[in-house]
């Protein structure tokens, strides 16, 4: 990968080279994806978004005027898509009422107790996370997975730090209620 | 940590600290990129296409601007610059003495032509060359 900067790219592209689009693409695709994968919980619909909001990005390109960084501006495009497109489809999903598996199920022929735990777990916080509404699952993605601050998500988001701070106190609380019940379950999983 | 947590709220924190890897994150699908490349590719394309009809279609615009003109001028200035309107538009066009030049089809013998078609076949020569001038001006940045 490049170290140029995103400004670098995005001029490039300004003056018409298309292909230095690709270098933005690559820099930002996974956070991304993982964004609009954790807020609408399925991988078609999240590349699909990932790749709606690169084209948006891509085509105000010419609008973006450096106030915030190129990863903000995108992530602000996958989080409304995302939400957008979660809240047009809500009333045709059934959601899982319990959580289907436990550790021991991810543990295949090949892979070590490791990697098992660690599949489990993000398997655990999906589920979790589909228990909480979609803003909050942008919010928690944002701050645990991208480490971000408030103040970057309330970039993101348009909610305010206050804001932020409240909802992201309530939707941890739930997300640990949740975890903590599948745990109690879970008697062949240990530390 | 942003705020101060009691017992509880710290628990709830490190659960979920414990539990979301950050390095985990879900990754894009292989190719991602490309695809998305070419999706872009094909609306840079077709955003050509998609520019407003004055866009599009600028060079028969302004052509038709060029034309009304013509048409214009020779219903307002007859060749012999007498005209019998009374407006300001004629009045002022008038006072610019402007006339048309004589258009001689003398070597046309055997061939009796109405006089307006001598001007119509030089607006029309005046038109093409127009035309591709405008042509070359609006496309020179097309070419490599």
């Amino acid at each position: 990968m490049d170290n140029r900067n995103d400004t670098y790219y995005i001029e490039q592209v300004l003056e018409g080279k298309i292909n230095a689009f690709s270098y933005l693409v690559d820099r930002h695709k996974d956070k991304a994806y993982n964004l609009a994968f954790r807020i609408c919980g399925n991988r078609e619909e999240a590349e699909e978004i990932a790749q709606d909001a690169f084209i948006k990005a891509y085509r105000s390109l010419r609008n973006f005027r450096n106030k915030s960084s190129f990863s903000t501006w995108l992530f602000r495009i996958v989080y409304n898509t995302s939400i957008s497109l979660v809240r047009s489809r809500k009333k045709g999903v059934l959601a899982i009422e319990e959580f289907p598996a436990d550790a021991v199920d991810f543990l295949g022929i090949n892979r070590n107790e490791e990697e098992a735990v660690e599949d489990y777990r993000n398997s655990l916080i999906n589920f979790a996370l589909q228990k909480i509404s979609e803003d909050d699952r942008g919010l928690i993605t944002l701050y645990y997975y991208d480490d971000l601050d408030t103040e970057e998500i309330s970039k993101i988001t348009g909610i305010s730090k206050s804001g932020i701070k409240v909802r992201l106190f309530r939707a941890r609380k739930k997300m640990a209620d949740i975890i903590a019940k599948v745990e109690q379950k879970n008697v062949f999983y240990h530390e | 940590m942003f705020f101060t947590m009691n017992k509880k709220e710290q628990y709830e924190e490190d659960l979920l600290r414990k539990f979301i890897n950050p390095e985990r994150i879900e990754k894009a699908p292989e190719g991602f990129t490309s695809r998305t490349l070419a999706r872009i590719q094909i609306e840079a394309q077709s955003s050509v296409l998609k520019k407003g009809f004055f866009f599009k279609n600028r060079l028969p615009l302004i052509s038709a601007a060029i034309t009304t003109g013509f048409i214009i001028i020779a219903l307002l200035i007859p060749a012999s610059n007498k005209g019998s309107g009374s407006s300001t538009a004629w009045q002022y066009i008038r006072n610019l003495e402007i006339t048309l030049p004589q258009i001689s089809n003398d070597y046309l013998h055997n061939l009796s032509l109405p006089g307006w078609v001598s001007y119509a076949v030089t607006a029309l020569f005046l038109l093409v060359v127009f035309d591709r001038a405008l042509f070359v001006f609006f496309h020179k940045g097309n070419n490599p």
